[in-house]
């Protein structure tokens, strides 16, 4: 009797220990979904310089600067300028003047100078050069004063 | 009960900064059914600037005529990194689906020679379920 306690204990304990032994693995899944996504932040706005002959007020010209906006996207979107529709221009000023609105960028995408939507395929970052150019024609010209015009850049 | 609406405040709380930081507005697309006359859509504009920024939401249509939409709220001032949440009802105006874009539109830097103004916006499809 005592020899079939001591053995069943043994086993017991045996088994006991085999399934303590037992290790168990579970994967804990994750999921995230990243929607298109686009953001610009505006780093400086554009300045713009008179031709000497008058007859252009750029920011292609010497002295002007382009306006700079970081862009980052998922990709998936495209990124435009609309005409440019709103101004401030010296009371002097009398004639029209056409406004030509345009971008380039550089980083992940590489654009040339445009003034048409690109799409943006692939994720990334970049620096978008946003540029302004006002011309008049004939025999009018550019008067002393501010003008002010806005650019809209847009991503969607 | 009571533990139950503090976790759903905490969720709440929590969930609104994944959702919406780090982008000017998300989400960019959508697509929504809808049994009344109208559709609605909660975007979240988010401001990345380190400057508080005036922020205007405007609705178009696919030839970015201006669309006759609730917006609430429609001009807003948005803290610096901050984001909330604006509510669209878009109108079906008779049609059976109407696709709209929901524009955020900044001007961070207003008072320059040439200000640039950012434009996000994201493209949304309505479906009328009868």
């Amino acid at each position: 009797m005592t020899l079939f306690r001591t053995a069943f204990g043994a086993a017991l304990l045996v088994a006991c220990l085999d399934q303590a032994a037992l290790a168990t693995t579970q994967n804990v899944i994750f999921n995230g979904t990243i929607t298109a996504t686009c953001t610009l932040v505006i780093a400086t706005n554009g300045t713009m310089t008179v031709s000497p002959d008058l007859q252009s007020l750029s920011s292609h010209n010497s002295g002007g600067s382009a306006g700079t906006v970081t862009l980052t996207t998922t990709g998936g979107v495209s990124l435009s300028v609309d005409p440019v529709t709103t101004t401030t221009v010296p009371a002097a000023d009398t004639t029209a003047t056409t406004w030509t609105p345009t971008y380039s960028s550089s980083g992940t995408h590489t654009i040339a100078e445009t003034g048409s939507a690109t799409s943006l395929t692939a994720p990334g970052a970049d620096v978008v050069s946003v540029n302004l150019a006002g011309t008049k024609g004939g025999s009018n010209r550019f008067a002393s004063g501010n003008y002010q015009a806005t650019v809209t850049l847009r991503c969607e | 009960m009571k533990h139950a609406r503090i976790l759903a405040a905490a969720l709440a709380v929590g969930l609104i900064p994944i959702a919406a930081a780090a982008q000017s507005m998300s989400p960019m697309r959508g697509e929504v059914n809808s049994f009344t006359d109208a559709f609605a859509i909660r975007v979240f504009p988010a401001n990345p600037y380190d400057q508080k920024i005036k922020v205007e939401i405007h609705v178009y249509d696919q030839d970015f005529q201006p669309v006759d939409a609730r917006i609430s709220p429609a001009v807003f001032q948005l803290g610096a990194q901050a984001s909330r949440p604006v509510l669209v009802v878009v109108p079906f105006g008779g049609a059976a689906e109407r696709k709209v874009r929901i524009c955020t539109e900044s001007i961070p830097f207003p008072n320059q020679q040439t200000q640039i103004k950012a434009q996000i916006c994201g493209k949304f499809f309505g479906h009328r379920k009868s």
